[in-house]
């Protein structure tokens, strides 16, 4: 396969690498120590002569034994930026240091990171990687080193603090789909972010005062990046403000719960806010592409193929947006128009709650077919069907300047944010830009992305791509191979996970008798079974373990959610005791029968 | 946004547990994910998965219960509706918008009306009444048409396994 597992890549341990980077850096100073200690050490040797044939002579005089401690550091570091090995050796060590820092922030704000933020972590890593090395060597075209350097230590802070910022929104998203969040880690993540949002304004400083010596273009390129970067940790921290302000309310005022739902339901104010954000940083970061495009010149190379690549990809969020928020308007336009607000004694007569959201209602909309909702969650709902959510009846809201919009592609939209497969091939010639930089292809697949997409796959030629392996490997059940050729697509691809033992029978099929060769095979370990009969059922012991209280436990809804999980679990072990005893004793009983009719 | 979602899941738990449903307990796995949850079913009497207890997971989505969740049985499972990894099939549980069968009519499709509840009392009326047109599992599918007396040896046999008898 031609895709590059990077979860394989063979990274080294962190302690190591700092460890190995340390010494390194001790054997540069041990090194430059040796060298000062003779007294002719500055006398220039390689390189430059001219310059330092003055100043050399000036030195010599009070180069003497009796350095101060300031002299003798700043005399190493003459000596080891002289040396080309020494200025990599302290690169490494720096970025030694902003590792070991990124992991410091890490323990301290998140702790252990969830799988999912590890994969998400790896994508957005190497797909910056991918193209700041682009952006650097394609567009910008740098001819010396130290440009280099200068472009990868700013994009080395500015890649921390993109994927900080991409972090903290993850998991941001992560507490709040739990209510019992403590406190502490909510102030950590807002002083996180507070702390993004405070040195993107730093970068910003950084961006002008380069621009000043670099050029207005330097100067765009920057700010693009750091105003992308503090729109979206503005995002994430306004959005955070809002959230905690909805869970303070509703633990101030749990019963009567109308002011806390206000902020939740601020319906427009909350559907504008987020449309804004994302649609300003999405033609952000379009015309940050565009800008390079134009500027760079090369639009018959490799990188501005990649970049017109990223432009379609961005062209089509925002058209999409664009078509949603139409759509949005039609619906709430249609919603005004034809549907009146429910008035105060339908209100009454309707004792029901909100079906959408399970709360009272103190306005509602009401829908020709009578049913009563919440304004914002019926318009939440039309904007994906068009039918009363209760009794389906088809409302006849068909925006006409829609139709074009496939309904799937509306419909799959809140998951679609998320989980964009990121499947870019990245083939890069570095031959063509700089001659000492290599050339590669990269795939960089995201593996949840595309068993994503299986679902898509049609099943009849599923069907008939899995019979065809089944032929050749009979023992393993039909929907095993479907569910393989799902994330192949290909006969042969899954017929080689077979041979390498990657795709096994599932564990009930795997003790099978495969002697048979008809194509019921599959099932038949069941009929090789002793009969229910012939087992002696009363080594079987029926008595539970005493739950204490286990029948009470059911009419009970804790307060505090570790109580709840702990009652939870206490149901769920009596409900399986429960459930074992009844099956034990009844095969008892039918085992009893059977000797009784045998013995008369 | 996720705390209306949140929301309505407390309510839907509260619910559960305070009335719940004839065999069946769903809850949070563990709270502190409520997008996660775990319910155990017991398989409907007079059906050939009478007596088991069947664990499966629900994982909701962050627009919950505007999108609905997907079910997972996290035990072995040999039913036409359900495939092979544990994936439940019943229309109740595709939104309006997809429909991988491309037979069903938008009225047993998801709606926000529908709840944790709701799905799982037709999961149990699934497991007592597969709808064999649905090709989740085409063995399973083919057997229970053709071959009835084995498709419930192999029921009884799942069923032991989930109550941890020896088969
Ligand atoms: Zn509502
Ligand atoms: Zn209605």
């Amino acid at each position: 396969m031609p895709v590059v597992p990077l979860e394989r890549l063979p990274l080294p341990n962190l302690k190591v690498y700092s460890f190995v980077s340390v010494v390194a850096l001790s054997a540069c100073i041990y090194y430059a120590a040796q060298i000062i200690k003779e007294p002719n050490w500055n006398y220039p040797t390689e390189f430059d002569k001219k310059d330092s044939g003055n100043a050399a002579g000036a030195r010599n005089t009070t180069d003497a034994d009796g350095r101060t401690v300031g002299q003798f550091v700043s005399d190493v570091f003459t000596v080891m930026i002289r040396e080309p090995v020494c200025v990599w050796t302290m690169i490494n060590m720096a970025f030694c240091w902003f590792i070991l820092l990124g992991r410091a922030v890490q323990k301290l704000v998140f702790g252990d990171l969830r799988v999912s933020e590890q994969q998400q972590l790896r994508d957005k890593f190497w797909n910056f990687v991918f193209y700041k090395f682009i952006f650097v060597f394609g567009i910008i075209n740098v001819q010396y080193i130290d440009e280099v350097l200068l472009w990868c230590s700013w994009f080395s802070l500015l890649g921390f603090l993109h994927l900080l910022s991409q972090l903290s929104k993850d998991r941001f998203e992560y507490l709040s789909f739990s209510p019992r969040t403590p406190f502490w880690s909510h102030v950590k993540l807002m002083a996180l972010l507070a702390a993004i949002f405070a040195l993107s304004g730093f970068m910003f400083v950084v961006s002008i005062f380069v621009g000043f010596f670099g050029g207005l273009n330097t100067f765009f390129f920057m700010f693009y990046e750091v105003l992308l970067l503090a729109i979206r940790t503005l995002h994430v921290i306004i959005r955070y403000a809002f959230h905690l302000y909805d869970i303070r309310n509703e633990s101030t005022t749990p019963a009567t719960s109308e002011e806390s739902r206000t902020l939740d339901k601020r319906g427009p104010v909350s559907y504008y806010f987020e449309l804004g954000f994302d649609l300003t940083a999405l033609i952000i970061d379009l015309i940050h592409h565009l800008h390079m495009l134009l500027w760079s010149n090369i639009f018959l190379s490799m990188a501005s193929l990649v970049i017109c690549m990223q432009l379609r990809f961005l062209f089509h969020e925002i058209q999409r947006k664009y078509k949603k928020h139409r759509n949005y308007l039609w619906v709430r336009n249609h919603l005004e128009q034809n549907y009146p607000m429910a008035t105060k004694t339908e209100l009454q007569e309707n004792s029901d709650n909100c079906a959408i959201c399970w709360e009272n209602m103190d306005a509602a909309r009401k829908l020709p077919c009578g049913h009563l909702f919440h304004n914002t969650c019926l318009l939440s709902w039309l904007e994906q069907d068009t039918s009363c959510p209760t009794c389906r009846m088809t409302l006849n809201i068909q925006n006409p300047s829609v139709t074009s919009l496939e309904p799937p592609e509306l419909q799959a939209d809140p998951q679609e944010n998320t989980r964009r497969p990121f499947n870019h091939f990245f083939h890069f010639d570095g031959s063509r830009y700089v001659s000492w930089l290599p050339s590669f292809s990269v795939e960089v697949s995201h593996v949840q992305a595309i068993r994503q997409n299986h679902m898509a796959a049609t099943n009849s030629q599923l069907d008939a791509m899995a019979r065809q392996v089944q032929t050749l490997f009979p023992h393993i059940p039909l929907s095993t191979i479907i569910e393989d050729l799902r994330v192949t697509r290909s006969v042969e691809l899954t017929v080689e996970n077979v041979l390498d033992g990657r795709l096994v029978a599932p564990p009930m099929f795997r003790d099978l008798n495969l002697d048979e060769p008809t194509g019921r095979h599959t099932l038949s370990l069941l009929s090789t079974e002793p009969e229910p009969s012939s087992r002696n059922w009363d080594e079987f012991n029926t008595d539970s373990v005493e739950t204490e209280d286990t029948v009470t436990l059911g009419s009970r809804f804790s307060k505090s959610s570790t109580e709840r999980e702990k009652i939870l679990h206490k149901r769920k072990e009596h409900m399986i005791q429960q459930a074992r005893k009844r099956y034990i004793e009844k095969q008892k009983a039918a085992a009893t029968a059977v000797r009784c009719e045998l013995q008369s | 946004m996720a705390g209306s979602a949140l929301r309505r899941l407390m309510a839907e738990y509260k619910q559960l547990t305070l009335n719940p449903p004839e065999g069946i307990i769903a809850g949070p796995i563990n709270e502190e994910n409520f997008f996660e949850w775990e319910a155990l079913i017991t398989g409907p009497e007079g059906t050939c998965f009478e007596g088991g207890v069947f664990p499966a997971k629900l994982v909701f989505p962050a627009d919950y219960p505007l999108s609905p969740p997907k079910m997972q049985f996290t035990c072995e499972m040999f039913h036409p509706n359900i495939y092979s990894d544990g994936r439940v099939c019943i229309s109740i549980l595709h939104a309006p918008g997809d429909d991988p069968m491309g037979y069903e009519s938008s009225a047993e499709r998801w709606s926000p009306v529908q709840s944790v509840e709701k799905i799982l009392l037709s999961v149990v009326s699934m497991l007592a009444e597969p709808n064999d047109e649905s090709g989740a599992n085409v063995d399973a599918a083919k057997m229970w048409r053709e071959h009835r007396d084995e498709f419930n040896r192999i029921a009884e046999k799942i069923v032991r396994r989930t109550l941890g008898i020896p088969t």
